[in-house]
């Protein structure tokens, strides 16, 4: 079990955490960049000393500011990935993953070449980093961070240097090994589908705090403020909410529209909804099925996402939408077109702005 | 960013002026080269200025080991006026027709030279075991004056200095040098030298059967740019401000 | 394009060729020179003589002497001063580099003034029975006092060339920092040190003045090559030619040398 406890300033941010992370469980940090996710890693692995701090491991202290210890990086048992890999560019992919380890020439490598294996990359085993691909590397870069048997998986936007093509396998191999390993891993990303991917739970960190955490689920589908429902993806639009008959929540939309929400919320406040909850339907035809929400907006582009399309609009605030590509091609979407965007009131998340 | 051209421009024109300044005339002064004994160095930086200001002319002195200089012109240096520690050198010079006819314009003393803190009292003291030595190298006039000296010596005394020799080095100023930092008890160096060294150093006297014949000559070189001044600049060595400047260093009339 | 403004393009090149064909000829003629003023038997005979022998091993052991000591103690502190800041680290690093800028006569006299006989060291020196001036020992103090800046900048600046995150790594990895030094910041910044090595050492081959005041010049014990070299300058020039010929000769391998170190590493390095 990890447990982290820290704060410490840095510049402008204040970093205020405190977390927990149970064996064989990864918990995935998502927030944008300068928000602390990496400090957070690095006071995990003492490369990093905080101003206030706790860190324990498996019942070892490893960090307590308050009563003088502080372990150096190379006694704590940690696995650390780093967002560029930092793999050793004079050794050859086995001698970097048997860098940590002691023993024999022939031991040394043997075990290195083992762990390759698990990651299909024991006939590159005598290569030099330089001569491997982003995905290679990455992979060597995560066998070697486990030949040490660490005690605490530590994880730097692990998939983040890598192309789209390639992160996707990465990131079904990567969500495998942290499966199988009983270390707790702390993961920190900018992508929230990557945390929601690889975390048993997601932790949203924003100017140094962890402002939810719970599910990928949870957040989606209960996010507590207009920053976490806006990072997990939803579209978010600005007015003011009213109760409305029959318990629902009736809000005026800034520049124009109204929404219903089956959520309570007065005053000023932010509206989310997931764009795969919006369907659309012809500007001109009558409304249809129990789609309460119902905004008049012009499609300004169409992006193909394998066998989704994905809509921006623009309507009194802009929308994105997410049909299947058959439906926007029944419907013969393409850049202005005027469409109506319609979606359920219990789908719209109302949080106090 | 136009500053920095500016700035570039005139550090050019500085240095072009400044090599203009080599060869001939600058201004409306002739300049002479003088090649000149480094023993030589604290005499004639005065009375060669004036000199200079006497005849509207630019003196360029040049001090270094006296072989050196000689290596110097015949290696085709532009030099107006040769003045070496010995004949030896000059005649040399004059014997590949790369010099006029020399003359002797002066002689000196050679004697041994201690610093202030020195146990070293007679050139006996000199053979004891332990005594550090300086003295010039082989080719320089100083070093050939003093094995002159050393080969007078019993052939027991003469080894045993030359075994105390810690230093050959190129000119008098690194004797002197040497001997001033305290890092050798004895050196053999002119009498001039001594004097020169305001004090530092004290001189002992060599027996008057060691004392070699410390003869200096000079000559003006062939294909000088100035030789009449050059001739001029000579006969002042004898019977002009630098001869007195001389003396009053110490130096001997010509024989 | 109009005539006018092919005209105006191709002035630039050409001054460009020609400010790089003056350098090199000013640079490769001296050197060319010295091969061509004597011919290579005259050279080798000279070669024989025994001074000349005796000067070429003083500078031999003296300059490796010397680069071992610039080696063992400069390398640790440029790795100090690459990775950490300190109060005054501005001046520490001015005052290791001011021996670049001294004249060499100049760093004579300040070694004189330090450690010479009658400097600020000198009573303390020779009471612990240590000889510098006039003997071997001093001609590579004077090596090692002007040479050392010339590895020293240039290894600094190959350590802070190196990726920090791979001392991280390495300490995540369970290595020291000390094991992490060596392992890795050492290795990887190999080229660069081996440039600062190559200069440092052409630097400590070729000094002169002092050497000269501080050390003296005796054959065999104080008498480096360019102090032979300047002895022989007046009695025996070809020997000067060809001690000069073998000076060249060895600083052309040990460029060539660093270049093959670098090239070899670079093959190393991540795109």
């Amino acid at each position: 079990m990890l447990r982290v406890e820290t704060r410490h300033r840095l510049g402008d941010l204040e970093l205020d955490v405190e977390l927990t992370v149970e064996p064989g469980e990864c918990l995935a940090l998502a927030g944008p960049s300068g928000a602390g996710k990496t400090s957070l890693l690095r006071v995990a692995a003492g490369l990093l000393r905080p101003e206030h701090g706790r860190v324990e491991a498996d019942g070892e202290t490893w960090l307590d500011t308050a009563r003088g210890i502080d372990l150096p990086p190379e006694r704590r048992r940690c696995g650390y990935v780093f967002q560029h890999y930092a793999l050793f560019p004079h050794l050859s992919a086995w001698q970097n993953v048997a860098y940590p380890v002691r023993g024999l020439k022939p031991e040394r490598r043997a075990r290195a070449v083992g762990l390759l294996e698990r990651f299909g990359l024991a006939e590159r085993a005598d290569a030099r980093p330089h001569t491997l691909s982003g995905g290679e590397r990455q992979r060597v870069a995560v066998a070697r961070a486990l030949a040490r048997e660490p005690e605490v998986l530590l994880l730097d936007e692990p998939l983040s240097a890598l192309d789209a093509r390639t992160r996707a396998a990465a990131a079904r191999e990567l969500g495998g090994v942290l499966r199988e390993s009983e270390a707790p891993a702390l993961l920190v990303t900018h992508d929230f589908a990557e945390a929601a991917q690889l975390g048993d739970r997601v932790g949203i960190v924003d100017h140094g705090r962890i402002v939810q955490l719970g599910t990928a689920s949870e957040l989606a589908a209960a996010p507590r403020s207009a920053f976490v429902a806006d990072f997990t993806g939803a579209v978010v639009l600005t007015g003011v909410a009213r109760p409305g008959p029959h318990g629902v929540t009736r809000v005026e939309l800034d520049g124009g529209g109204t929404v219903t929400s089956t959520d309570a919320a007065e005053g000023a406040v932010a509206v989310s909804v997931y764009p795969w909850e919006i369907a659309i339907e012809p500007a001109d035809e009558e409304p249809h099925g129990s789609a309460e929400n119902r905004l008049e907006a012009e499609v300004l582009s169409i992006t193909v996402v394998g066998s989704r399309a994905r809509l921006g609009l623009a309507g009194p605030q802009p929308l994105v939408a997410e049909v299947t590509l058959a439906s926007a091609e029944r419907l013969g979407l393409e850049a202005g077109v005027r469409v109506t965007a319609t979606w359920k009131a219990a789908a719209t998340r109302v949080v106090a702005a | 960013m136009r500053a920095a051209w500016w700035l570039l421009l005139l550090s050019c024109a500085v240095l072009v002026s400044d090599c203009g300044d080599d060869g001939g005339s600058s201004g409306n002064r002739t300049r002479l080269v003088v090649s000149a004994a480094s023993s030589m160095t604290q005499a004639l930086e005065t009375c060669a200025a004036r000199f200079g200001d006497a005849e509207n002319a630019d003196v360029k002195l040049s001090f270094a080991g006296s072989d050196e200089l000689a290596a110097q012109i015949r290696q085709g240096a532009r030099v107006d006026v040769y003045a070496a520690a010995n004949t030896t050198l000059p005649d040399e010079l004059y014997g590949d027709d790369l010099l006029e006819k020399p003359v002797e314009f002066a002689t000196n003393e050679l004697v041994l030279a201690v610093p202030q803190s020195s146990g070293v009292r007679s050139v006996d003291d000199v053979a004891r075991a332990g005594t550090k030595v300086v003295i010039g190298s082989e080719s320089v006039p100083i070093g050939a004056y003093t094995r002159e000296v050393l080969a007078k010596l019993p052939p027991g005394e003469e080894t045993a200095i030359l075994a105390n020799v810690r230093s050959n080095e190129p000119d008098v100023k690194g004797i002197v040098g040497k001997l001033a930092q305290g890092a050798a008890d004895a050196g053999f160096v002119y009498v001039t030298d001594v004097s020169a060294s305001g004090g530092e150093l004290d001189s002992i006297e060599l027996p008057q059967d060691l004392e070699p014949r410390v003869t200096y000559g000079a000559g003006v070189v062939m294909r000088a740019e100035q030789p009449d001044l050059a001739k001029k600049f000579i006969d002042g060595l004898t019977h002009g401000a630098c001869a007195n400047a001389l003396r009053r260093a110490g130096f001997g009339p010509p024989p | 394009m109009t005539p006018a403004g092919l005209t105006r393009a191709a002035w630039f090149p050409t001054l460009l060729v020609l400010c790089l064909a003056v350098a090199l000829t000013f640079l490769t003629l001296p050197v060319v020179a010295i091969f061509v003023d004597s011919s290579p038997g005259q050279l080798i005979d000279s070669l024989g003589d025994p001074g000349a022998l005796d000067a070429l091993w003083l500078s031999l052991r003296t300059t490796a002497t010397s680069l071992g000591i610039i080696l063992l103690v400069g390398t640790p502190a440029a790795y100090l001063l690459a990775t950490r800041s300190f109060r005054g680290k501005a001046l520490v690093v001015t005052l290791i580099e001011l021996p670049l800028v001294l004249p060499p006569a100049a760093a004579g006299i300040a070694l004189l003034a330090a450690v010479g006989p009658s400097g600020i060291l000198g009573g303390a020196i020779e009471a612990a029975g240590i000889e510098l001036s006039l003997a071997t020992a001093g001609v590579v103090v004077a090596l090692t006092f002007v040479a050392s800046p010339f590895y020293v900048r240039q290894a600094m600046a190959a350590f802070t060339a190196v990726d920090r995150s791979l001392l991280d790594a390495s300490r995540t990895l369970g290595m020291s920092e000390a094991i992490g030094f060596l392992r890795v910041m050492i290795p990887v910044a190999l080229p660069g040190l081996a440039a600062g090595a190559a200069l440092a050492l052409g630097r400590a081959l070729g000094e002169f003045g002092a050497t000269l005041m501080f050390a003296g010049s005796f054959r065999g014990i104080t008498q480096t090559v360019p102090l032979a070299i300047y002895d022989r300058l007046s009695t025996d020039f070809d020997s000067a030619l060809a001690l000069s010929a073998v000076l060249v000769a060895v600083s052309a391998a040990i460029l060539l040398s660093v270049k093959l170190v670098r090239g070899e590493a670079l093959g190393l390095a991540p795109r």
